[in-house]
């Protein structure tokens, strides 16, 4: 599946070799140490994952590569050569000339990298304008064949549109066109597909692998998706607290690893086989709660509103049913702006809605209606624990809370209950007297989900809760909520993007796209005749990766 | 930028100077006294007083004088001074071509200094530049225009140096020349603050436009920094400028009041005290409507500059 074209011409040298590279930022107090001593070649028509984790220092080394560090980096003496050539000692106008030529990079998000003010075409054609002095004419047909070669049907208008005329796949595919515009030695790809939909991710991958195989252009991969980039990369090496850990061919590292930290890193990406679930409850289990035609309009208007600027409204949900019965997890999965967290608003009580939510024995039929009992047997957990945690508040305020409004251990029992709260969540006692920036990620997110199951609930709502985490993050996330559903028998509703991950937690999945809900079904019939045509899409898109597939 | 967003626009502006006036209206009812007593003097008898109220038309109902006036404005007519005995129209006209001179003046400078000051400011983030745009404009921004106009007089009109005049007005007309040296010191009371207020405003969005990753991508293509700062930074900061720039002109209206004061400028500032004080309605309210018309227009085409700079305002 990979390019692996690697081709005999020139092969001797590199195109891109670091050796003995080291990087640290100055700070006030002591320099924060971001690669040490990396050694690193990218030889011809290879493709290179860098694979690591957030903060493992694999971005520091892609702005090194293009020298385009902050003020206060600090080099040693390592070497980065492009085609033999050392980048450190070109002058800043030769590596302007280096730029955008000879490497070029693709990154993120398109839609924050593509200046919003100017036109795809004129973004496009000045890379050509300046590295191959071509007139604006010829650069702009130029740009079209480069734009027609990623495979949007109609270049000529794309390339008059602005970014917000685009999607987000059409974006991406501007910028890649722009990389591969003046055919450089080597481009470096930073997460490329991280910020698309999973449809539109894996075919900027397929365009991926379709260019290199047409190009040879060298590419250094940088992901923290070990599953993507085994269907990328020829070699992979795996990067830790800036320190490269393991390298070798792609398939032999994801076979056979022999670093403990690619180990954790392969064990931690979600096997849509292995089954880490609470036992399914008894079919004949009664419904703890159904949705019942539930339709959510957004961008209602005022009658002055309608008057003077009348906008089309926006159905968020359109007569969508779920139903969650006790001790169940129910997964609901859909790509962004599917509805998944408009269901999940609703279903928590933040979303006013028309159709019938129904709770145990009570039915509610808008936002008025829902009541206090109902907040309290419904939890919700947000997928930014950064933004649903008072910065202001310590671990201990913010659980007690719920203790406290819904009255549920009394006061002088408040503490003993925090302390075990937190201990359910794995987290060590002492940690009620910290604020949550001296916690890491998946310490929050803990400390969010310990508030939720504080109130005692019946049903948590889980909002994409393992997304804004590491890989080696996600999966102990996930096994906690697991563990915390054996032990109090509370269902759960658990929205997310990643099927892999859902197929491993939940009894029943539900697939939502464009507000409506496309597929339901057991878990045991996710390869089954009648399957949606969508829902087989999503699937095909996310492919479990390369070490897990024999 | 649809032709039914320009007259959705309109009619909305329409729809404020219609309150405005009926406001202004309403204000001068409540005041004290009217134009017939304020020509009279204190001592005319009431006799006197209630044949001239018959003979200004100010004995009529409130709602009659309003609609009256409303009348006229719709056949072109904005009626008769009470106190000059002259046709309104006339005398506002000169008055605002006076004023606009001043204003447009002091505007354009301000443009051409405040936003390359801020640009500048932002480049050199954290040099002394940036130090010496910044206190400047601390202390543009805190100074009020009695202030600012007192010092420019004593240190530039004063007897010692003596380079402009301290006062008075030449039409642009008349001479090119005599009109400039009269015009500096005004101009430059009201455009201190604005020039401060304004190079703050770019330097703060260009600052916010140079971090973003469009800016990284566009040199990581290996562009020329005056590319990246003329084509890729500029239009992006340029239109939250803008937007300061048109509530700023509600400012300079408010402003020059005070300055054509200070600086015996023929203007709609110094008309519209002399009415207020004479109980002159008719020009009171065309003076009002004038500016408010003149602020309305601004926020108007401010918003258009604005759609043509940003494309993403465009489908409004």
């Amino acid at each position: 599946m990979a390019g692996g074209n690697a081709r005999g011409a020139g092969a001797d040298t590199p195109v891109l070799e670091v050796s003995r590279y080291s990087l640290s930022y100055a700070t006030p107090s002591v320099p924060v140490h971001a690669l040490k001593n990396i050694d690193l070649r990218v030889t011809h028509g290879q493709t290179h994952g860098l694979v690591g984790e957030s903060g493992s220092g694999k971005s520091s080394l892609a702005w090194a590569i293009l020298r385009y560090l902050p003020e206060n980096a600090i080099e040693n003496d390592g070497r980065l050569l492009l085609s033999g050539e050392n980048l450190r000692n070109r002058t800043h106008p030769q590596i302007l000339e280096i730029r955008g030529r000879r490497i070029s990079m693709v990154f993120q998000d398109p839609s924050t990298s593509l200046n919003p003010a100017m036109r795809l075409g004129e973004q496009l054609s000045e890379v050509l304008i300046r590295h191959r002095g071509l007139t604006l004419q010829e650069a702009l047909e130029e740009s079209e064949a480069a734009l027609a070669r990623t495979g949007i049907a109609k270049p000529g208008d794309m390339l008059r549109r602005y970014p917000h005329e685009a999607s987000g796949g059409e974006k991406q595919r501007v910028v890649i066109a722009t990389a591969f515009a003046c055919n450089p030695e080597l481009i470096v790809f930073d997460e490329p597909t991280t910020a698309l939909d999973i449809i539109t991710a894996q075919q900027i991958l397929e365009l991926f692998n379709q260019l290199q195989d047409e190009t040879s252009i060298s590419a250094l991969y940088i992901s923290h998706d070990l599953g993507l980039v085994s269907r990328v990369a020829d070699v992979v090496s795996v990067i830790n607290s800036g320190e490269i850990v393991e390298s070798g061919p792609c398939a032999e590292v994801f076979r056979t690893p022999r670093n403990d930290y690619t180990k954790a890193l392969l064990d931690a990406v979600p096997n849509p086989k292995q089954w880490l679930g609470v036992s399914e409850p008894p079919s004949e289990a009664p419904a703890l709660m159904s949705a019942k035609g539930v339709t959510v309009e957004y961008g209602r208007q005022s009658l002055l509103g309608q008057l003077l600027a009348p906008k089309p409204t926006h159905l968020g949900a359109q007569k969508v049913s779920i139903e969650v019965r006790k001790g169940e997890l129910v997964g609901l999965v859909g790509e962004s702006g599917s509805g998944k967290s408009t269901m999940g608003k609703v279903l928590s009580g933040l979303q006013d809605f028309d159709g019938i939510v129904r709770f145990g024995d009570r039915d509610f039929a808008r936002l008025a209606e829902i009541d206090r009992a109902y907040r309290r047997a419904v939890q919700i957990v947000f997928q930014h624990p950064d933004a649903s945690l008072n910065p202001r508040q310590r671990v201990r305020e913010i659980l007690s809370r719920p203790l406290k409004l819904y009255d549920i251990v009394p006061r002088e029992q408040r503490a003993e209950r925090i302390a075990k709260l937190l201990e359910q969540v794995r987290l060590p006692r002492e940690f009620a007297d910290r604020l949550p920036h001296q916690l890491s990620g998946g310490e929050k997110q803990r400390v969010a989900i310990a508030r939720a199951f504080a109130a005692e609930p019946e049903l948590v709502i889980c909002d994409e809760i393992t997304a804004s985490l590491d890989v080696s993050v996600q999966a102990s996330v996930a096994e906690l909520l697991v563990s915390l559903q054996r032990q109090t028998g509370t269902a759960c509703l658990f929205i997310t993007h990643d099927l892999n991950l859902v197929r491993q937690l939940a009894h029943r999945i539900c697939v939502m796209q464009h507000g409506k809900l496309m597929d339901a079904f057991h878990r045991d019939d996710v390869e089954g005749p009648d399957r949606n045509p969508y829902t087989r899409a999503l699937l095909k898109a996310v492919p479990p990766p390369a070490s897990q597939a024999a | 930028m649809t032709l039914g967003y320009l007259v959705r626009r309109l009619l909305a502006v329409i729809l404020v100077l219609f309150v405005v006036t009926f406001a202004v209206f309403a204000i001068t009812m409540i005041l004290p006294g009217n134009a017939a007593v304020m020509i009279l003097g204190e001592y005319g008898t009431e006799e006197a007083v209630a044949a001239m109220e018959r003979r200004l038309g100010l004995d009529r109902p409130w709602y009659v004088q309003y609609l009256d006036w409303i009348g006229g404005i719709l056949r072109g007519d904005l009626g008769q001074s009470l106190r000059l005995s002259l046709p309104v129209a006339d005398v506002v006209g000169d008055a605002f071509w006076n004023s606009a001179s001043l204003a447009v003046t002091a505007l354009v400078s301000v443009t051409v200094i405040a936003i390359p000051l801020g640009v500048l400011a932002a480049i050199k983030r954290g040099t002394v530049a940036d130090l010496i745009i910044g206190v400047f404009s601390y202390i543009g921004a805190s100074m009020p225009e009695f202030v600012t106009a007192t010092l420019l007089l004593i240190f530039l009109a004063g007897p010692a140096l003596g380079l402009f005049p301290a006062g008075g007005f030449v039409s642009p007309g008349e001479s090119l020349g005599g009109f400039t040296s009269h015009v500096v010191l005004p101009a430059a009371t009201l455009g201190l603050i604005l020039t401060a207020h304004i190079s703050r405003q770019v330097r703060s969005e260009m600052s916010e436009v140079l971090s973003s990753d469009y800016i990284r991508a566009a040199r990581l293509k290996g562009l020329r920094e005056r590319r990246v700062i003329r084509r890729h930074a500029l239009p992006n900061s340029l239109a939250p400028a803008v937007a300061v720039i048109s509530l700023d002109i509600g400012y300079l209206l408010g402003g020059i009041i005070v300055v054509e004061e200070i600086f015996a400028w023929p203007g709609l500032g110094r008309l519209l005290i002399y009415a207020l004080e004479n109980r002159d309605l008719p020009v009171i309210q065309a003076i009002t409507l004038v500016l408010a018309t003149v602020y309305a227009l601004s926020n108007l085409l401010s918003d258009i500059v604005i759609a043509i700079l940003d494309p993403r305002v465009r489908y409004a």
